[in-house]
């Protein structure tokens, strides 16, 4: 049976791993190669890095993090964060992300998802989608949760799926470094409305939370960070309470 | 050391997979040339790429590497590279290498790309030696080869039964990506190893 995958999330900055609260407030909590190793032993499906600098000059920084990460990591990694381009993402890919995780490029430039799919398969192809309540349904918000785009989040959802997408890594603004939980109807209404994957992500507290966005919230995978580097729990002992529950896990 | 040639398509990461053969005690080289390729002593044929794409690139070597497959060259063929030893793929335009029998077929699961670790039914041949039954792999695909049957030595469940892995002779060939699989996928890279290396 498919098992829900757990993905550990890494917020990178010039090399260095940090986590953004409300994508504010870093504080540095160490070397991404060595963290994305120990989430592997510790029983992790994926990881993610979330490239945070991606000034241009700075884009270097992250290919040579992808290239000594698949030296040492034997899990898929995803990178995101920064990517603009076909050039970007062919890049990313030859220097060892599995995945590319695009937000803004793929808002800006839609044709992107498909050129990319097309050429280095959709399965490779992750469109971030940040989104926010608001009076009139959910929105999808751009540059790091800066910028309304004006999009509804879930026809943009099911857009990017016709595009090319082979997985959406939804995000709530809303929810994001409050640790009070996933936004269940956000993630069950994007669930509902693709036949892709959807990795939760946002607001992860607790192993109840991520039991319940995989449960009631219908994503397939659950995106964490801060509970995971801060030590609150480690990625075995949230699966051992989801086996608890009855859900499939590894 | 046992020398592996990695036919390279030009697309996707090949960095894991060459690491983790490495890790095995092979030693890698990557090639797109032709001649190079079919002087392999092993081959490695990755998983990442469409297959028309992969089809269109071997088109002009398609039946000399076929004669080498079939005279007993040692090959480790991954997802993608497992597909294209199958005859065709309702994914693409194209010929594979007809190493196996039958086509290869669309997922029949409402949620597709299959992304993730599932388990993998088998009887321990070939690529699974020691491995437990229902041990779980990584696997992100669409597409796989139906036929459950011989050669098929192991499947897997996503909207129905699929072949997770298939052997001839010396070639082996697995839809779930090793490399990926953590220590798991680390035994069956060694099993392939040792395997090739024993003659």
């Amino acid at each position: 049976m498919l098992t829900k995958r757990i993905i550990p999330c890494l917020d990178v900055k010039s090399g260095r791993v940090v986590k953004g609260v409300k994508f504010q407030n870093l504080a540095d909590v160490g070397d991404p190669v060595e963290l994305a190793v120990r989430y592997e032993q510790e029983g992790a499906d994926e990881v993610v890095f979330l490239d945070i600098t991606a000034t241009i000059e700075e884009r270097r920084t992250i290919l040579d993090v992808a290239r000594r990460t698949a030296e040492r990591l034997f899990i898929p990694l995803t990178i995101g964060g920064g990517i603009r381009t076909y050039g970007d993402v062919k890049e990313t890919l030859r220097a060892g992300a599995d995945k590319v995780s695009m937000n803004t490029a793929a808002v800006d430039n839609p044709a992107l998802i498909t050129e990319t799919a097309r050429d280095f398969g959709s399965q490779c192809v992750v469109v971030a989608i940040d989104t926010r309540r608001e009076a009139r349904g959910h929105k999808v918000y751009t540059r790091a949760g800066s910028k309304p785009s004006g999009l509804d989040t879930i026809e943009w959802a099911k857009r990017v799926a016709d595009l090319g997408a082979g997985e959406i890594l939804l995000t709530s603004i809303d929810a994001d470094g409050t640790t009070d939980g996933y936004d269940l109807e956000v993630t069950s209404s994007v669930a509902d409305a693709v036949r892709i994957p959807v990795i939760a992500s946002g607001g992860c507290g607790s192993a109840a939370h991520i039991e319940e966005v995989l449960t009631r919230g219908r994503a397939d995978a659950a995106l964490a960070a801060s509970i995971f580097h801060y030590g609150t729990m480690t990625v075995g002992a949230v699966k051992d309470a989801l086996r608890r529950k009855g859900l499939p896990v590894r | 050391m046992l020398p592996l040639t990695l036919l390279d398509y030009g697309v996707g990461n090949i960095h894991s997979l060459k690491k983790s053969f490495e890790q095995a005690g092979a030693q890698v080289t990557v090639e797109t040339e032709p001649s190079r390729i079919l002087a392999a002593k092993a081959l490695l044929l990755p998983g990442v790429g469409a297959f028309g794409k992969v089809a269109a690139q071997i088109a002009p070597f398609r039946s000399e590497l076929k004669a080498r497959l079939e005279q007993g060259l040692p090959a480790f063929a991954v997802c993608i590279g497992m597909q294209i030893l199958y005859e065709s793929s309702e994914e693409g335009e194209g010929e594979g290498l007809g190493l196996f029998p039958g086509r290869v077929r669309r997922l029949r699961h409402a949620r597709l790309p299959h992304i993730g670790w599932n388990s993998v039914e088998h009887e321990g041949r070939g690529p699974l030696a020691g491995v437990p039954s229902n041990a779980y792999l990584y696997f992100v695909h669409s597409y796989a080869p139906s036929e459950c049957s011989d050669p098929c030595v192991a499947t897997t469940d996503y909207g129905g039964r699929f072949a997770a892995a298939s052997v001839r002779g010396k070639v082996w060939a697995v839809q779930f990506h090793p490399e990926k699989s953590s220590a798991t996928g680390a035994r069956i890279v060694r099993n392939f190893v040792d395997f090739v290396s024993r003659g």
